[in-house]
């Protein structure tokens, strides 16, 4: 069976915008949340996000937006991208230098790009607003590919003329995992060599606020006990934007590059909750299935598992149905992996989510630490007989599994072993 | 292709622009809009729509022009001859050219239809454009780019005598490029041991590209067409040259008519090599005659396929500046 290496990272998230900050806040354990000023209105009851240090994107025109010195984009690049879409940009030159890729490593038939993103509520409207008030005539010509679900894979295939596979992947909060998934699959069928898989959402009012009529939102205003996932106090999810870019690759160009790959990308599985359109099922049946296929796929036995980077976003329902997903797979074998979730400090990427997680992952694999599941207090007796670690451990986790699921009660469970 | 820059006799004059009164919230919207242009372009924008004198309208348009340039390309707009190629010579993509278009619509205040943009290829071609509709005219006729093949099929000149390899004709006149390989045979002669293009065969370029424009560019009587067999040279004067150049220099050459009245047509002339002055002839006249145009229908056809593959992402030009 053909192998799949993780060789490049990119980030830019609330807690971090290179890999040695992420790492050290994931270490410490130390959150990226903030009262959001768009939030602070009497009729929003939700205060807090993930915010993204260093960027400003909140104009419609991108020409106004700004970003940390050393990424050097042109007009004609950033005129067509979303808020994410220059997260991404971002996070995919960290990810190409990371990976000491050439220009011609990237441009080519045998590479590709998968991404994941919610599309630019934001620009979405602006543009559409301007055509109604205006008519199309004075409609901007880019704002379709900047707003629409795609304009992450459109723009990051054009600015860095990528040759091989692209599409999107949309299946909301588990997009991302089924990019690196499907991304995996293309390079293990041989199909593509290499792969970049980039998850990215705008993160701002127009991308987060909707889901206040979910009653999803934390409604917490102390950023540090905002987003605690697995907390019994836990009151919803903190939203977060940013852009992350993991590349994958063949174990022939890992050794033709002579390259030090992060971890191996074991395989993967996924499975559906069949249940409801957006309540994870009580008992996590979709999860379990999910995780279940992925031993299958793998050979990989649930007992070698160290440790479970878990979806869990802090919403009441969803924790508890992946932690009854995670005992039915390990408690009732009596295998007790680290769990945590990440997401107690970065808030909750949504369509970036497992794209994120399984960077942080592989960062774990390569360093040797498993971060805590932070701003836990109470622990909800629902996670009885799992191992939700409480603190960082500095024990190199071997085989990690990464659990991501979306809308619709899509789940997809990664599995990736250290080399 | 039947539009010409001829103003046609009672043509709609209407300056509606003018009438519409520029008030302070129009001059905060304008200043919004153009807050990426030069402080000039916004204040010719204001003295427009102020008076609807169309005199502003060239800085205007340049001034929204170069604010889509990428800014290391912008110092070609600075110097630019109304012969700067918008995709070509400034990187100016379809897209770019629509984005252009809103805000000159925008800030002038006019409409715009997307097959009157296609042929617009030249930053002279824009302003003329612009012009035409500003003061109600005819729109003109586009620069048409002619490939090799295609110049060879209507000159009357031909190999190895022929001095261009790419031109481009508008109704104001036209331009074109010609490498110099070396190869020419009279540069075995012309010097001995030092090949230097002769200052006469220079000359005789710029003459090609006048008969290239009587053919191709120049306004002529309905149901009449230059025959190409009845234009000759008869003279020049205020020929200077500035610049030996020798194989490996690429002249750009181009021409414009100064007075034209059966049966003879005067042009101005110049040649640059690069920025360089190469060669100037401030008269050259031709004489032609007129033949019934249906001597000429191949021509006009053969000119058919090459405007619709303009459109392309690799024009015809391209292929001719690669051959």
């Amino acid at each position: 069976m053909p192998r799949v290496f993780i060789t490049g990272l990119g980030f830019v998230t609330s807690i971090g915008n290179d890999a040695a900050t992420v790492s050290g806040n994931l270490r410490e354990m130390r959150h990226g949340f903030e009262l959001y000023p768009p939030f602070q209105k009497p009729d929003i009851a939700c205060k807090v996000i993930g915010t993204i240090k260093g960027f400003m994107t909140d104009s419609v025109d991108p020409e106004d937006w700004t970003w940390p010195a050393g990424y050097e984009i042109k007009r004609e690049t950033i005129r067509s991208m979303a808020p994410h879409g220059l997260f991404a940009h971002c996070a995919f030159l960290q990810a190409i230098a990371d990976a000491k890729l050439s220009d011609g490593d990237i441009s080519n038939r045998h590479t590709g790009l998968f991404a994941a993103s919610g599309g630019s509520p934001m620009l979405t409207y602006y543009h559409h607003d301007r055509m109604l008030k205006l008519g199309p005539a004075r409609c901007s010509p880019l704002g379709i590919v900047a707003s629409i679900v795609g304009t992450l894979n459109f723009n990051l295939v054009a600015a860095f003329k990528i040759q091989g596979a692209s599409t999107g992947f949309s299946s909301a909060c588990a997009s991302s995992a089924h990019a690196i998934a499907y991304g995996y699959e293309e390079i293990v069928r041989g199909r593509q060599k290499r792969m970049f898989i980039a998850g990215g959402e705008d993160g701002n009012r127009d991308a987060i606020l909707p889901f206040a009529g979910m009653r999803t939102l934390s409604l917490q205003s102390d950023p540090a006990l905002a987003s605690r996932p697995f907390d019994v106090a836990r009151d919803g999810f903190v939203g977060t934007g940013g852009g992350v870019v993991v590349v994958l690759e063949s174990e022939d160009e890992v050794n033709r590059r002579g390259v030090a790959p992060y971890c191996e990308l074991a395989g993967w599985g996924q499975a559906s909750d069949g249940y409801n359109v957006a309540i994870s099922h009580p008992d996590g049946t979709g999860s379990k299935m999910a995780m279940d296929n992925a031993f299958e796929a793998t050979g990989i036995k649930p007992a070698a598992v160290d440790y479970v980077n878990a979806h869990a976003t802090s919403t009441l329902i969803g924790d508890v149905s992946e932690a009854r997903a995670l005992r039915s797979v390990f408690g009732e074998m009596g295998i007790r992996p680290g769990i945590s979730s990440t997401k107690a400090l970065t808030g909750h990427g949504l369509s970036l989510a497992g794209a994120m997680e399984t960077g942080f992952c592989a960062l774990m694999m390569r360093e040797g630490f498993v971060p805590g599941s932070a701003h836990i207090s109470k622990l909800d007796p629902a996670c009885d007989g799992l191992n939700i670690l409480r603190s960082t451990s500095t024990q190199a986790p071997k085989v990690v599994l990464k659990n991501s699921s979306g809308f619709g009660g899509a789940n997809v469970a990664l599995l990736m072993k250290k080399t | 292709m039947s539009d010409s820059v001829q103003p046609s006799q009672g043509g709609n004059k209407s300056l509606t622009l003018a009438t519409k009164p520029f008030a302070p919230d129009d001059e905060v919207a304008l200043r919004e809009a153009l807050k990426r242009c030069s402080p000039s372009t916004f204040e010719a924008a204001v003295q427009f729509r102020k008076t609807g004198n169309a005199d502003h309208m060239p800085a205007v348009v340049i001034g929204v022009i170069e604010r889509f340039v990428e800014p290391d390309l912008r110092a070609k707009l600075k110097d630019a001859d109304d012969d700067l190629r918008l995709i070509e010579d400034l990187g100016i993509d379809s897209l770019t050219m629509m984005e252009i278009v809103i805000l000159v619509e925008d800030v002038l205040q006019l409409t715009i239809n997307n097959d009157e943009l296609r042929n617009l290829r030249t930053v002279g071609d824009v302003k003329t454009f612009i012009d035409c509709k500003i003061r109600g005219l005819p729109l003109p006729r586009p620069t048409k780019f002619l490939p090799i093949e295609h110049i060879g099929a209507v000159m009357p000149v031909q190999p190895p005598f022929l001095f261009l390899n790419e031109a481009s004709v508008s109704s104001t006149g036209a331009n074109g490029k010609y490498k110099i390989t070396g190869q020419e045979f009279f540069l075995q002669g012309h010097f001995k041991d030092n090949p230097v293009m002769p200052a006469s065969i220079m000359l005789e370029a710029l003459g090609q590209l006048a008969v290239l424009y009587l053919l191709e560019g120049a306004p002529t009587e309905p149901g009449k067409a230059i025959g190409s067999n009845t234009i000759f040279f008869t003279g020049c004067e205020g020929v200077r040259a500035h610049r030996m150049c020798k194989p490996g220099d690429i002249l750009t050459l181009s021409i414009k008519p100064k007075r034209m009245k059966m049966p003879l047509a005067t042009f101005e002339g110049a040649i640059r090599v690069g920025q360089e002055k190469a060669v100037i002839a401030e008269d050259i006249t031709l004489t032609f005659a007129y033949v019934e145009s249906a001597v000429v229908p191949a021509v006009i056809s053969a000119a058919q396929p090459a405007s619709e593959s303009e459109n392309s992402a690799n024009p015809p030009l391209r292929v001719a500046i690669n051959a």
